[in-house]
C-alpha cells in the first residue's frame, strides 16, 4: 500500500510541487469534498447494477458485515502473531470475503426453499453484524471498532488521517562519539562515593555523548543535526483505499458493460450465451464490499448505502438509457457532496449526514419533477386523459345518434347531460372547448358534429376498434 | 371473534402437542437456569423479563411481517426511527415516553414513505426501503450533531437509546412492554380473521369490502411500535433479525398461521429471555446479539429438523426415491 502510494505521489509531483500538496490535502475542504466526490462516484456505478437487480438492501446488508470480516480479519492478525493494525490490507481482504459470505450465507439459505429472499437475508446479516460484536466487545475491546464508528463517520476529520512520505533529507542519522555533532557530558565518577566536589583535584570524570544514537530525519531536524528539514508530503489516508475502487469500478463497468446489461436485464439470455451471469453477479457483490469497506472509514456505513442507492435510485427515475444512468448518478453523488460540505458548515452539523440530506432533497425535487416518471408528470397524464376520454365520450355520443329518429332528444343542447349523466358545468365546458376546436357546432339548441369532428371520431373509432 | 370450529385433523393435533412440548421445555427453562446457579437479581430480572416480553411481542408482529413479504421492512423503520428520537429530544428533552412517541412517529412516517414510493415509482420495494432508511438515518445524525453541538450536558446517552443497551431496562419498561404484549394481542385477536385473509390474499380481501388500506395501516403501525419498544433492548441493526427470526423458525413446523403463531411467540420468548441470562452469565457479552444469536440458532434447527420441510428431510427423501428408482 505504502510503495502505490509513494507511486501516486511521484506523479503528483509531475504537476504540483510538494508545499502545494501539503497545503491542498492540509486544507478541510479540499480533502472532504475529494474524498467525498470519490465516495460518490465509486459507489454510484455499483449502486446503478443493485437498483436495477433489485439488490439495493443487498449493499445495506454489506455495509454492515464488512464488520465481521474486519474483526475477523483483526482478530486472525493476533492469532497468528501479528502485529495488528487497523490499515493494514487484510482487512479489507476480510471485508470483502464477509460481503461476499452475506450474500452466499443468503443464498444458501434461499436455497432450501424454505424461507424467501428478503428474510434470507433479514436472517443472515443481523447474524453476522451480532457476532461481529460479541467479538469486538470479548476479545478486543480496546481497539476504536465498535458499532457508533462503524454506523457513523466522519468525512470532516479524514484530512487529519493522513500518511506522510518524505521525499528529501529523509536518512536516519547516527551520532557517534567522534561525530563533531556529539555532545560530551562529563560526569564525577568518585565524587558521590567519596563524598568530595568535582572541583577537588581527587576528582576522576568520565567523558559520556549525550546525543549518540540513531534518529529518524524528524527526530534529527527536531534536535537540530540535520540543517534542512525532511521534506514531507500528507496525503489523507483514505484517499488510496478509494482511488483504488474508484478505478477497479470503472474499469469493471468499463470492460463488461455489454456482459453487465445482458445479465442484469435478462440473466436467462446470458446464460444461455455463455456469460456466467452467476460469477459477474459475485464479482460485483466483492466490489461493493470493497467498495463499502473504502468508503465507511469516511462516511459511515449507513451513509454509504444512501450514496449506494439514492443517486442511482433518482437516475432510473429519469432515464431508460443504461449508459445515461451512469452518468447522472455519478454526477448526481459528486452534487451532493458538495453542497453538503456546504450545508454542514453553515449549519454546523455532521458532514456526511448533510451530504446524505442533499442527496435525499435531490432525490424528492426529481421524483416530483422528472419529465417521465415523475409524480407531476403523472398528474398530467392522467389529467390529459381524463379530458380525452371526456371529449371522445361527448363526440362518440353525438356521432351514434346525430342522423337517428331520436337525434331531437339525445343531441338538445339543454338536456345532454342528462344523456350523458353530466352535471350541467362539465358539459357546457367540454362543448366550449370542442367548439373552440371547430369540432362541434351549434345549429338551433341542436349540437352536430363538424365534418371535422366526424373526421376525428372515425379516427378514433378505428384506432379504438383496432386494439 | 373466535376462529371457526372446525374438525382438527391428526397432524393438527401434532403440531399442536409439539407446541405445548416446547412451551414445556421453555418453561423448564427458568427453574433448569436457576439450578444452574444464575442469581436473578433486580437488573437480571428485568432485563430477561424485557428480552422474553419483546420476543413475545416480535414473535406475534414478525409472523405477519414475514408472511407479508415485509421482512427486512423492519430494518428500514428502526433506522427510521432515529430522527424522531432527536426531535423529542430537541422538543421536549429527556423524557423517556416522549423519545419513545417521537421515534414511532418518523417510524411510521418511514413506512408510508416506502408504500408511497413504490407505489408511485418503477422503483421497487427493496430500492424503496433503502431510500427511506439511509436518508432518514442521515437526518438523525444531523440532527444528533445539531444537539451535541449545543453546550447541554444532558444528551449524554441520546445515541444509545438508538443503539441498544439493555442493562439501562428498569421496572417501567418491563411495565410498558407487558402493556404492549396486551394491547398487540388484543388487537390481533380483534382482527384475527381480516388480518389472516390481508395476509394471504389481499387482493381477495379488497375484492370482498374490506377496509384493507386501514387494516394496513393498523398492521403496520404495530409492527412500528413493536421495533420502536425493541430499539432499546437490540439496537437498531438487530432489531430485524430478531424480528422475523422466530417467525422464521416458526413456520418451518407449521402450516397454520395460528399454531405459528403461537410457536413463534413461544421461540421469540426464549430466545430473548435466553439471550439475556447467557449475557448476564458470562461477562463481555453483549444481550442484543445474544438474543440474536439465539434466535438464529433457533432457525438453524428449524431449517435442518423441521418434519416434512427441514433439509435433511428433503435428503432423505430425495434419497429414499432415489433407492426405489434403483430397485423398481
Amino acid at each position: 500500500m505504502h510503495g502505490i502510494e509513494r507511486l501516486l505521489i511521484e506523479f503528483l509531483l509531475n504537476f504540483a510541487t510538494a508545499e502545494q500538496i501539503n497545503i491542498f490535502f492540509g486544507d478541510p475542504r479540499n480533502t472532504a469534498l475529494l474524498i467525498g466526490a470519490l465516495v460518490a462516484f465509486a459507489t454510484a456505478l455499483c449502486g446503478v447494477f443493485l437498483v436495477l437487480r433489485k439488490m439495493a438492501m443487498t449493499a445495506d446488508a454489506i455495509s454492515h458485515t464488512v464488520l465481521f470480516g474486519i474483526v475477523a480479519a483483526f482478530l486472525a492478525m493476533l492469532w497468528l502473531g501479528q502485529e495488528p493494525s487497523l490499515s493494514s490490507p487484510l482487512l479489507l481482504l476480510g471485508a470483502a470475503a464477509a460481503g461476499v459470505g452475506t450474500v452466499l450465507l443468503t443464498e444458501l439459505i434461499q436455497r432450501s426453499n424454505l424461507v424467501k429472499g428478503d428474510t434470507a437475508l433479514g436472517l443472515a446479516f443481523p447474524f453476522l453484524f451480532a457476532l461481529a460484536v460479541i467479538l469486538v466487545t470479548r476479545y478486543i475491546p480496546n481497539v476504536h471498532l465498535d458499532a457508533d464508528s462503524v454506523m457513523v463517520g466522519e468525512i470532516g476529520v479524514a484530512w487529519a488521517n493522513t500518511n506522510s512520505h518524505c521525499l528529501a533529507n529523509c536518512e536516519p542519522v547516527t551520532i557517534t562519539a567522534d561525530d563533531p555533532r556529539a555532545t560530551v557530558a562529563r560526569t564525577c565518577v568518585n565524587c558521590a562515593a567519596e563524598g568530595i566536589s568535582p572541583r577537588s583535584p581527587r576528582a576522576a570524570f568520565e567523558e559520556t555523548c549525550g546525543n549518540c544514537g540513531t534518529f529518524s530525519a524528524a527526530e534529527a531536524w527536531q534536535r537540530r543535526l540535520i540543517s534542512a528539514p525532511p521534506q514531507l508530503v500528507f496525503v489523507p489516508r483514505a484517499l488510496l483505499p478509494l482511488g483504488s475502487v474508484s478505478l477497479l469500478n470503472l474499469l469493471f463497468v468499463l470492460f463488461f458493460y455489454k456482459e453487465l446489461k445482458l445479465a442484469t436485464f435478462d440473466a436467462g439470455l446470458a446464460a444461455a450465451f455463455g456469460f456466467k451471469p452467476a460469477l459477474l453477479s459475485y464479482a460485483l457483490m466483492i466490489l461493493v464490499s470493497l467498495t463499502a469497506v473504502a468508503a465507511f472509514d469516511a462516511v459511515g456505513s449507513i451513509l454509504v448505502v444512501a450514496f449506494f442507492i439514492i443517486p442511482a435510485a433518482a437516475a432510473y427515475l429519469l432515464t431508460d438509457r443504461l449508459w445515461l444512468m451512469f452518468v447522472i448518478a455519478p454526477l448526481l453523488g459528486i452534487f451532493a457532496a458538495f453542497t453538503g460540505y456546504e450545508v454542514a458548515r453553515t449549519w454546523d452539523i455532521s458532514i456526511s449526514a448533510a451530504m446524505v440530506i442533499m442527496l435525499f432533497a435531490c432525490f424528492s425535487l426529481i421524483w416530483v419533477l422528472s419529465p417521465r416518471y415523475g409524480l407531476l408528470a403523472g398528474l398530467v397524464r392522467r389529467w390529459r386523459q381524463h379530458r380525452q376520454f371526456a371529449e371522445q365520450l361527448l363526440l362518440g355520443h353525438l356521432y351514434n345518434h346525430q342522423r337517428t329518429a331520436e337525434a331531437d332528444a339525445e343531441c338538445a343542447r339543454e338536456t345532454l347531460h342528462q344523456h350523458l349523466n353530466w352535471s350541467p358545468r362539465k358539459t357546457a365546458h367540454y362543448l366550449a372547448r370542442l367548439q373552440a376546436g371547430r369540432l362541434v357546432q351549434l345549429e338551433a339548441a341542436q349540437v352536430r358534429l363538424t365534418l371535422r369532428g366526424e373526421a376525428v371520431v372515425q379516427a378514433f373509432r378505428t384506432e379504438l376498434l383496432a386494439h | 371473534m373466535l376462529p371457526e370450529m372446525r374438525q382438527m385433523l391428526p397432524e393438527d393435533r401434532r403440531v399442536w402437542r409439539f407446541i405445548g412440548v416446547v412451551a414445556l421445555l421453555v418453561a423448564l427453562g427458568i427453574p433448569l437456569s436457576v439450578a444452574l446457579g444464575v442469581q436473578y437479581d433486580y437488573t437480571l430480572t428485568n432485563v430477561a423479563l424485557g428480552g422474553a416480553l419483546l420476543g413475545v411481542l416480535c414473535g406475534m408482529t414478525g409472523t405477519f411481517a414475514m408472511l407479508r413479504g415485509q421482512s427486512l421492512l423492519g430494518d428500514a423503520l428502526s433506522h427510521a426511527a432515529l430522527p424522531g428520537v432527536a426531535l423529542a429530544f430537541l422538543l421536549v428533552g429527556r423524557e423517556p415516553f416522549a423519545l419513545l412517541v417521537g421515534a414511532a412517529a418518523t417510524g411510521w412516517l418511514g413506512a408510508q414513505l416506502v408504500g408511497t414510493l413504490t407505489n408511485t415509482t418503477r422503483l421497487k420495494q427493496d430500492a424503496a426501503m433503502g431510500i427511506v432508511l439511509a436518508s432518514f438515518f442521515a437526518i438523525g445524525v444531523a440532527l444528533l450533531s445539531y444537539i451535541q453541538g449545543r453546550a447541554d450536558a444532558s444528551q449524554a446517552g441520546l445515541d444509545k437509546f438508538i443503539f441498544g443497551q439493555a442493562a439501562a431496562i428498569v421496572q417501567r419498561d418491563v411495565l410498558m412492554l407487558a402493556a404492549a404484549c396486551v394491547l398487540v394481542g388484543a388487537t390481533l385477536f380483534a382482527f384475527w380473521k381480516e388480518f389472516k385473509l390481508l395476509t394471504f390474499d389481499p387482493d381477495f380481501a379488497r375484492a370482498n369490502g374490506y377496509p384493507t388500506r386501514r387494516l394496513n395501516l393498523i398492521l403496520s403501525s404495530l409492527i412500528v411500535a413493536v421495533i420502536v419498544l425493541g430499539l432499546q433492548l437490540a439496537g437498531v441493526i438487530l432489531m430485524v433479525g430478531l424480528l422475523i427470526a422466530p417467525a422464521a423458525a416458526a413456520r418451518q413446523w407449521t402450516r397454520r398461521l395460528e399454531q405459528m403463531i403461537v410457536l413463534a411467540v413461544i421461540l421469540g420468548a426464549f430466545a430473548g429471555g435466553s439471550g439475556a441470562v447467557l449475557s448476564a452469565v458470562e461477562r463481555g457479552l453483549p444481550t442484543g446479539p445474544m438474543m440474536i444469536v439465539v434466535a438464529c440458532s433457533l432457525v438453524l434447527v428449524a431449517l435442518l429438523f423441521a418434519p416434512e420441510r427441514g433439509v435433511l428431510w428433503q435428503l432423505w427423501q430425495r434419497r429414499t426415491a432415489h433407492q426405489l428408482t434403483k430397485e423398481g
